[in-house]
């Protein structure tokens, strides 16, 4: 057992913060938010440059070979800059899951694109009635001459207002499959949608669209499976995620208190104001010591994936709430004007519990994992494989 | 970075399982089920504590010089784990975690070479002689005095919370031996003999019906100087780096997981009228929610142990976390076990300790000790310094 980071993940840390601070700070952030695409073209090849998006791939597809540890760091970094790109649905979500369904042909064009920052993919998996039921999809695919037919509905696709190209699941002869539209294909509608958190989604919408038969994506794969264990990869990043915030929420909510004077001292210097900040700071160590087992659960076999991710996504729902909560109470009237980060931090957290499962789902599945006694019981260290 | 155990902690962990399955009989277990308090009776602890000293593994986090077992932080973690997995009476308390590492660092051979064997061997049992009365956790304004009289000091004072101080042997206690300069700069660590004349020892029942805490009145007891610890004035030094073991020098994960594990047993067990609390989903986001917080606590033990393996410290506010939510995660154990009782919750079991009543059912018996052991729970975010002390750690780390 090694829980340390090793000092070239260090490095990827502190390169990853430097880049953002020198890039991304607050006031460019809101730029990026208020333009009519929401996203900026040139930090998204900026990211390209430094190995951004190659970092989940393995080195044969183009990729840099980094693990989930790397992720969480480059996750951390991105949730204390709030970045808006679709580093989560296109890398992690869309980009993860080519990988493992994708035909050679398929990884080197999606992947190649992804990697060089041309392209950029999302999943339309989700339905309205699916919540937290993987496998509730309504959308069909049909057998045409030469390839498929896709309808259906696919509301809220993460990042799909900035997608090129889409991986959209269908039910095909009753198993859901995945196929990949290209965002120009005839019969699709996506409407652009704003985000609570300023980024964008889109809400697609598929009419007969004929697909290629080459659009299949691993045809004879367990296509469920996989979706299922790339939204907990995006889980495990969105709990780092949350973490990065949590840190930025209190490093913040700390200075600002150290600086307003009320009552002829500062606010830091009165008690019961520094108890709360130390509860907002226990909350932050036990989200990074959640975080981190999701981080270390993401290759786990599945029962142990799912106490590791769901079991992080529920706690650190319910503590980051309350140190964003506090944040803005320690801000006082401060803490609500859209000049300040903390509001943004706050509405990042709160689209972080609703993103993939909510606070409520997951806790739900976690909970059914730990039912077996064997699961609850069982040590957190793992016998060598 | 892994959770990766070694092949050979693998085969430790079975060897400590094998070990544990064969020694720690039913009798053992069932009165640590049926202890509401933090440290098992002291007939169960002792028998138990010989068991471990025939097999050389009583001291885990002792160097191997003084009798310990020379393990590695992981196999501590491991041998912990199993121990609290098997249901061990809780008995490494004050006199193995605590004076042992004290008299180690600060202790002069003779001390050494007398006391550290008793200790393995069960002839000392120690009690704690810190808070006082009127000190609570401004523990540097105690009273406690002893004044120097030739080869001896002559004590007198009181100390109260003393846990066992009934069945202990000896006391390891601040005394002031000064009242010029900072008042931390007066006190001094001496070693009391509690059959000595002039000892008191006052029981005080606590709130879970349990006999476990003591005051104790000094009147003119001698302590011979051979029983100091380190110099006069030392005391408050060697008493911060006692907290740091009382603190954060034990594993906690591998007992609120075992905890847990006993709630969901309970809560499997159909009430009357074939209700399971387990199917109850009110019980279960409850449950679930506690489980979370354990797995972050024992991650963030694992992280401050990996730490501690790379040489490096893990830093007071993951310390201070450790503690403020080791202890509020206990409460919620408690309390949640307790709120399956129903009406039962109005029963009260008057005999101490509860395992010299006949044998019932399991359900019965946990039934029996949820009660107390809710009651008891309160006292975890008191002792060892108390969570408020806790949280102005942190704030001083953050905001000063």
């Amino acid at each position: 057992m090694d829980l340390n980071y090793s000092d070239e993940q260090l490095l990827l840390k502190e390169s990853a913060e430097r880049f953002l601070k020198e890039r991304y700070d607050f006031e460019k952030r809101n730029k990026i938010i208020a333009s009519e695409t929401g996203v900026d073209a040139a930090i998204w090849s900026e990211m390209a440059d430094l190995g951004w998006l190659a970092l989940p791939f393995a080195e044969e597809n183009g990729g840099l070979g980094g693990g989930p540890v790397e992720i969480s760091l480059t996750m951390e970094a991105v949730g204390w800059a709030l970045v808006v790109e679709p580093y989560l649905s296109s890398v992690i979500l869309a980009g993860g899951l080519v990988e493992k369904l994708g035909s050679e042909e398929q990884r080197a064009e999606i992947l190649g694109g992804l990697i060089a920052g041309t392209s950029r993919p999302a999943l339309a998996h989700t339905e309205r009635q699916t919540g937290f039921d993987l496998d509730n999809i309504a959308a069909t695919a049909t057998k045409s001459v030469d390839g498929y037919t896709i309808s259906g509905e696919k509301p809220l696709v993460p990042g799909g207002s900035f997608a090129d190209v889409f991986l959209v699941s269908a039910t095909l002869d009753g198993t859901v499959k995945l196929f990949v539209v290209p965002a120009d294909s005839a019969g699709l509608t996506s409407t652009q949608v704003k985000l609570v958190d300023g980024s964008r989604a889109s809400d697609l919408v598929l009419d007969n669209v004929p697909v290629l038969a080459s659009a299949l994506l691993g045809a004879a794969a367990d296509t469920l499976a996989e979706i299922e264990a790339a939204y907990d990869r995006a889980n495990a990043a969105l709990a780092s995620e949350a973490v990065g915030i949590m840190d930025a929420l209190m490093d913040a909510t700390v200075a600002y208190t150290k600086e307003r004077v009320q009552f002829g001292k500062p606010l830091a210097a009165f008690q019961a104001l520094q108890h709360r900040m130390a509860e907002m700071a226990v909350k932050c160590q036990e989200a990074r010591g959640s975080a981190l087992l999701a981080t270390l659960s993401v290759d786990a076999p599945r029962p142990m994936r799912i106490r590791g991710v769901s079991g992080a996504r529920a706690k650190i729902g319910k503590v980051s709430r309350s140190v964003a909560q506090e944040a803005i109470q320690l801000h006082g009237a401060m803490g609500f004007s859209e000049e300040m980060p903390i509001g943004a931090w706050f509405r990042r957290l709160y689209a972080i519990e609703n993103t993939f499962g909510t606070t409520a789902d997951h806790l739900k599945r976690y909970g059914e994992i730990i039912r077996d006694p064997a699961m609850l019981s069982g040590s957190l260290l793992r016998e060598p494989v | 970075m892994d959770l990766l155990m070694t092949e050979e902690e693998v085969r430790f962990r079975n060897e400590v399982r094998t070990f544990l399955d064969t020694h720690l009989d039913e009798g053992l277990k069932r009165a640590e089920r049926l202890n509401p308090s933090f440290l098992a009776d002291p007939a169960v602890g002792l028998k138990w504590q010989a068991k471990l000293n025939d097999k050389g593994w009583v001291a885990p986090s002792w160097p191997r010089q003084y009798g310990g077992t020379g393990w590695t932080l992981a196999e501590r973690y491991i041998f912990d784990q199993e121990c609290e997995r098997a249901g061990e009476p809780h008995f490494r308390g004050a006199s193995i975690k605590m004076i042992a590492p004290v008299i180690m660092r600060y202790g002069n051979e003779a001390q050494k070479s007398f006391y550290l064997p008793r200790i393995l061997n069960g002839e000392d049992v120690w009690a704690q002689g810190y808070s006082e009365p009127g000190s609570g956790s401004d523990l540097a304004s105690l009273k406690t005095r002893a004044v120097l009289d030739g080869d001896q000091y002559i004590v007198n004072g009181s100390k109260i919370w003393s846990t066992l101080a009934h069945h202990a042997t000896r006391m390891f206690a601040l005394v002031r031996t000064a009242d010029t300069g900072k008042k931390q700069e007066g006190i001094t660590f001496i070693l009391i003999d509690l059959k000595s004349p002039g000892v008191t020892i006052r029981p005080i029942r606590s709130i879970c019906g349990t006999h476990e805490f003591n005051q104790v009145f000094f009147d003119d007891v001698k302590v011979p100087v051979s029983d100091r610890i380190g110099e006069e004035g030392e005391g408050w030094d060697i008493a911060k780096y006692l907290l740091e073991f009382e603190r954060g020098g034990a594993f906690a994960g591998g007992m609120l997981r075992a905890m847990l594990a006993r709630l969901q047993r309970l809560a499997s067990e159909p009430l009357p009228g074939g209700r399971k609390m387990i199917d109850d989903p009110l019980f279960m986001a409850r449950f679930a929610e506690i489980a979370t917080d354990v797995d972050a606590n024992d991650m963030l033990e694992l992280s401050a142990m990996s730490k501690v393996q790379a040489g490096g410290n893990p830093g007071s506010v993951p310390s201070s976390t450790m503690k403020i939510e080791r202890s509020r995660i206990r409460q919620s154990i408690a309390e949640l076990a307790a709120s399956i009782l129903g009406t039962d919750a109005l029963r009260w079991e008057e005999h101490r300790p509860l395992h010299e009543l006949p044998e019932g059912s399991e359900i019965d018996e946990e039934c029996k000790v949820a009660s107390a052991v809710y009651f008891n729970s309160r006292s975890q975010s008191i002792f060892g310094g108390s969570n408020e002390i806790q949280l102005e750690i942190i704030a001083k780390t953050l905001l000063r």
